[in-house]
């Protein structure tokens, strides 16, 4: 193969294809390059998982800033697989045909940054999936993404709700809750309406979903008195507060990480399956 | 109660639609200005089914060459183990197609500095063409170099072409006649016209189309399964 792509001449970019992507699958030594074999993988996998490295804050927006500044991702395009990751977890963990209540209804709650807008994303997956999702976004930025995410929404039909619900309304009418409200940047006190939103939800039966850090938890703690969510979706890698989660579902979700970022953070990610865009942490 | 010999019969479901050139268009603004969805965005959403797409019919440790503008898919790629070679040789001065460049760069993408016309390189190199140099956008009667000698290339290749929504070159709404011949055709969003009839793999890859543009376009989009944004047609 080599000896060929040499006769392409000279001026070819053709770096040593073979050795990165060696490279790629040498993070996890012991995965064959043939990850088709999906028992063989999750086996592995079980073992691997703790070896995937646990993000700290600073960690995480050096990371962040990095795919910005230095791989030109922009923010819409990161924002869009998050989502899609979002609500594909959630449709794993929670099947259409598992939900209790009928419609499928569920309550996606937006913050006031960019994991409000990976809930918006979300909430447009999860109707494309089937789902009947409601938005609740009290504190909406003045920027054109999110004006833009907000509209996509409307025009899907998805209500965006004008208050909180209380807990019980929401016990009665929703099958989960996404969280959405606060990501890694979270830092200090909550302001409001955020404080009573996450006091109803500490009171809810439902489960919630929560987006890349249990909202109101340190990104590095975790929150012992805070909300427990039933499912944490680890947006690019895992933070140091999802080793104090405590529910059913994590999954790993943002595949889009490329392989010399992996590298150079040492995240020693997973090997997802096939097209997944979403992996099974636990 | 009367039963034929067939128990669920599909006799309500309305036959898929394949859209005109101008549908497209129309379509697109209507995405860009009415849904407020963002040309990053959509490329994100068909890059991404695309190259879903693409894993269905090839697979792993295959060799790739992509042509121009879907620089997007080929971002994806790698990420199951494929390995992809883009030949891009008109860059777009927008600073969306340089941020995709970067990104490609960024993931050890090789980029060719020119496409061999000496066939028979290509067919030992690569197990695959993916072809996504024009559009439906384009004046199929006006194709300039370098994409006219990139075609003419294209047809003699020995190894399968998969088209990204168009095989390049073709007129949107008609089949075309002595034109490139894809084994393996992605539409993207809803199928064109001149797909009516194609022999070849035929894939829907992009589920984001708002319910309303279904309905008021009368697409009659097939249901995809579970979370899949690809289905086989």
């Amino acid at each position: 193969m080599l000896g060929v792509r040499a006769l392409f001449g000279i001026g070819l970019l053709v770096t040593s294809r073979g050795g990165s992507v060696l490279t790629h699958t040498g993070a996890c030594a012991h995965v064959s390059s043939n990850i088709y074999s999906k028992g063989l993988a999750h086996r592995q996998a079980c073992t691997m998982a703790n070896t995937i490295k646990y993000l700290g804050q600073e960690e995480a927006q050096h990371i962040d800033e990095e795919l910005f500044n230095e791989y030109s991702f922009s923010v819409d395009q990161l924002m869009e697989l998050a989502g899609l990751s979002c609500a594909t977890a959630v449709s794993k963990g929670y099947p259409l045909q598992s939900l209790l209540k009928s419609p499928p209804r569920v309550l996606v709650i937006c913050g006031p940054g960019n994991n409000g807008g990976d809930g918006l994303v979300c909430a447009r997956h999860l109707k494309l999936f089937g789902y009947e999702p409601s938005v609740l976004y009290p504190k909406r930025p003045n920027k054109q993404l999110f004006l833009n995410l907000t509209t996509q929404c409307e025009k899907m039909d998805i209500s965006f709700l004008t208050e909180m619900p209380e807990a019980d309304v929401i016990d009665e009418v929703y099958n989960l809750v996404v969280d959405a409200i606060f990501g890694f940047s979270f830092k200090g006190a909550v302001r409001e309406p955020f404080g009573d939103i996450l006091s109803q939800l500490k009171k809810i039966t439902v489960p919630i979903a929560s987006v890349d850090i249990p909202s109101g938890w340190d990104v590095e703690n975790g929150c012992p008195d805070g909300i427990q969510p039933d499912m944490l979706i680890s947006l690019t890698a895992p933070k140091k507060a999802a080793n104090h989660f405590k529910g059913r579902y994590h999954f790993l979700g943002g595949r889009f990480v490329p392989p010399a970022l992996e590298k150079k953070f040492q995240l020693n990610l997973p090997p997802y399956a096939d097209t997944d865009c979403v992996y099974q942490l636990n | 109660m009367n039963h034929s010999s067939n128990e669920k019969e599909p006799e309500t479901i309305e036959p898929l639609r394949y859209i005109s050139k101008t549908e497209v268009a129309t379509i697109e603004t209507e995405l860009l200005r009415d849904y407020r969805f963002g040309q990053q965005q959509l490329i994100e959403i068909w890059g991404h089914a695309c190259a879903i797409a693409i894993t269905k019919v090839c697979e792993v440790n295959t060799n790739y060459t992509v042509h121009r503008c879907d620089l997007h898919n080929s971002l994806y790629l790698p990420l199951p183990e494929y390995e992809p070679t883009i030949f891009y040789p008109k860059r777009s001065p927008q600073s969306l197609h340089q941020d995709f460049t970067v990104q490609c760069e960024k993931m050890d993408i090789p980029f060719l500095s020119y496409l061999p016309t000496e066939v028979q390189l290509l067919n030992d190199a690569y197990n695959l063409v993916i072809d996504a140099i024009l559009g439906p956008e384009t004046d199929h009667k006006e194709v300039k170099e370098p994409y006219a000698g990139m075609l003419v290339t294209l047809k003699q290749v020995k190894i399968p072409i998969v088209s990204v929504d168009v095989p390049s070159g073709w007129d949107v709404d008609e089949p075309a006649k002595d034109g490139i011949n894809p084994e393996v055709l992605i539409s993207l969003t809803a199928p064109k016209k001149c797909a009516t009839g194609f022999s070849g793999k035929h894939f829907l890859a992009g589920r984001f189309l708002p319910y309303d543009i279904q309905k008021k376009y009368e697409l009659n989009l097939p249901e995809f399964p579970g979370t899949e944004c690809v289905i086989e047609l």
